[in-house]
């Protein structure tokens, strides 16, 4: 059995430290690229959310390099995340692969049974004792979420730069760094000396950057290559990012909703204009505008794939609340076209009219 | 106090218990007037962009009914069955009303659980409050809602004709005729009997959705699913016509799984956006008449 997974933000990372850990066999399938999205694009529905093209291209490519088992995470609506799976499964059946999938969905919809048997699968590949796959489970997620934590101070601090670039060169150096390294111990170290060399940057505290924050549909947000490398750009116009959706905050999320103890600032933050969850991360998209500009932030961008219909909603309520709070939001949706040109004209022009409103009161 | 009740999404299915329930309470009803050009320009323009045309045209109706009464009604339907839902714009659907007309007033917009008749009647007492606090009157109305219902329920199409089609999608897009621009009479003007999902009852759509890998957690994709394969798979269609608006994410799946499952049986999706034009629908639907009625 060789292992393979779609990537989503820092989880590879994870993923790789976890799979190590338990002794099986994987493989990464290269970052995301418009390489993947084409290769996904060719078989999927064509009216299907960006997310599941670029997925499938991972897949893909995670198939050519020796791989016959697929890990997805599944959901159970309303948003269509909850049925990759399924259209995964059948688009490659379709196309004569024979591939396992191992799709982990919630306990309270498939039975526990159910669940601990699809995980069993994947646990009995493995010679090590019950102690050391827990403990590869413990790593996986302590370095996930190590790695969340930096590349976000990173993104946050490089407003308060001194000499331009240095957060951004950092970050770029940590990304590269961790791709290469395979054991648990290495990568621990690697993140103990990147913390070290980021507290070590100047920063001048009197600088007052333009500072937005980050909401929208999750995978956009955190998958680099779908939303253009949104971070990467303000990065460089000196603007302080903020998000808290993440593949971190994903896993905690997902194992304290069954007690109702997720996000419970988000949630109670949101509740004003929108009561119930309606699927996707639409009340986490809302409960962050909120926050946004309740702490002071200079503005926000949403970002959703085409056709998101949980995004869709809170774009609705984000119109109504970018008037009630005087909140500057810029949507951006996202559908794989390759023109970063117009997208570049957009972001500059938001930040140029965020930074007149800092500068005029009138 | 005169409330009003949008002809748009569920109106078609559901209208029969709506008034009846409300009129019992002793509201005036007023219905907006079925789907026009002005609706659709209306909903347009007061809608998010990226929306499909069902919660545009909703919102059409919505702003054409704000000046004619007190009240009006945005249910907001989690889910008609058990662990499953309609689609998150549904459940989202108050707010996306409220953002875009400000001033509206709206009766309870509480979520429906419509999956037993406990839960329903909970959001019938909260959605009474306006009107009634009398808990009799309450019953009473809801038992002659549910009544009506019921009696108005079954929508058998005329289908004595030879040549069947099956027109599948979601019950806004098949029963508003001017959204489909009336496409059951075009098609039986081709000389083709409709069936459509209501026809079909729950047991055996349930049978062929149940082979899938996991069951759809939409009622709608479910049911279409179920009702296109059993349709197609025992011949009782010569074809099938899946109408579906633009960019609706329940249907880019489950079109996919619907041909999948078929193969090569006949299979035609006509999408629906703002633009009307007719000509091309109608070269559509009669070459594919022709395809059917030759093989």
């Amino acid at each position: 059995m060789k292992i393979t997974i779609p990537h989503f933000g820092n989880t590879h990372i994870a993923a790789k430290v976890l799979f190590e850990g338990l002794g099986i066999d994987y493989v990464i399938p290269p970052l995301s690229s418009y390489r993947a999205l084409e290769a996904g694009d060719i078989i999927s529905p064509d009216e299907i959310c960006l997310p599941f093209k670029i997925m499938l291209g991972n897949v893909l490519q995670g198939i050519e390099a020796g791989a016959d088992t697929v890990i997805l995470p599944g959901s159970c609506g309303p948003c269509r995340f909850g049925e990759y799976g399924e259209l995964q499964i059948q688009i490659l059946e379709k196309r004569g692969y024979d591939i396992d999938f191992i799709v982990l969905e919630k306990p309270s919809e498939i039975g526990v049974q159910e669940l601990l048997n699809r995980i069993s699968h994947i646990s009995s590949a493995s010679k090590k004792n019950k102690g050391m796959k827990i403990k590869a489970l413990l790593d996986a997620y302590y370095i996930l979420k190590e790695i969340d934590n930096i590349e976000s101070k990173c993104r946050y601090l490089s407003g308060y730069e001194k000499n331009n670039g240095d957060f951004k060169r950092i970050l770029y150096h940590f990304q590269l760094e961790t791709m290469e390294l395979k054991r648990p111990v290495d990568i621990l170290n690697c993140i103990k000396k990147y913390n070290r060399s980021i507290a070590d940057i100047a920063i001048d505290s009197n600088k007052n950057p333009i500072k937005i924050s980050i909401i929208g549909e999750i995978y956009t947000v955190t998958e680099a290559f779908s939303n253009y490398y949104l971070e990467n750009k303000l990065m460089d116009y000196g603007v302080s990012v903020k998000r808290s959706l993440s593949p971190s905050w994903w896993v905690k999320n997902m194992l304290l909703t069954p007690i109702k103890l997720n996000s419970i600032k988000i949630n109670r933050a949101a509740k004003e204009y929108i009561p119930l969850g309606i699927g996707g991360h639409a009340v986490e998209c809302i409960g962050e505008a909120l926050i946004t500009s309740k702490i002071g932030f200079d503005g926000a961008i949403q970002v959703f794939p085409l056709g998101c219909m949980p995004e869709i909603v809170s774009k609705a309520v984000l119109k109504q609340i970018s008037e009630d709070k005087e909140l500057p939001v810029l949507n951006l949706v996202v559908d794989g076209l390759s023109s970063e040109a117009g997208i570049i004209t957009r972001l500059e022009a938001f930040i140029d009219m965020l930074e007149r409103r800092k500068k005029c009161i009138l | 106090m005169r409330l009003g009740i949008p002809k748009g999404l569920l109106y078609y299915k559901y209208h029969d218990f709506g008034e009846v329930f409300f009129s019992e309470l002793g509201a005036e009803i007023v219905t907006s007037e079925n789907t026009c050009r002005k609706t659709l320009d209306m909903g347009a323009l007061n809608c998010v962009d990226e929306a499909c045309l069902p919660i545009k045209v909703f919102h059409g109706h919505i702003g054409l009914l704000q000046e004619k009464c007190d009240y009006v009604l945005v249910p907001r339907f989690m889910s008609i069955y058990k662990h499953e839902y309609i689609c998150p714009k549904f459940c989202g659907l108050p707010e996306m009303i409220k953002s875009s007309y400000k001033n509206l007033k709206i009766i309870d917009t509480g979520p429906i659980y419509a999956d037993s008749s406990e839960s329903l009647y909970k959001w019938c007492r909260e959605a009474a409050r306006p009107f009634t606090k009398d808990e009799n009157k309450i019953q009473y109305a809801y038992a002659q809602g549910m009544k009506a219902y019921k009696q108005n329920k079954t929508v058998v199409h005329k289908s004595d004709s030879k040549l069947r089609v099956a027109l599948i999608g979601h019950p806004y897009n098949i029963y508003d005729n001017y959204l489909n621009m009336n496409i059951v009479l075009k098609l039986q003007k081709l000389g083709f009997g409709v069936i459509t999902e209501d026809d079909i009852g729950e047991e055996i759509t349930n049978r062929f959705s149940n082979e899938l890998f996991k069951r759809p957690f939409w009622t709608f994709a479910r049911r279409n699913y179920g009702t296109a394969v059993y349709l197609a798979t025992n011949k009782q269609v010569d074809g099938i016509i899946y109408i579906s608006s633009f960019a609706c994410g329940i249907d880019s799946v489950v079109i996919e799984l619907i041909k999948n499952r078929l193969n090569d049986f006949p299979v035609m999706v006509l999408k629906l956006d703002e633009q009307t034009g007719e000509a091309g629908f109608n070269t559509r639907l009669e070459a594919f008449g022709d395809m059917m009625k030759r093989s």
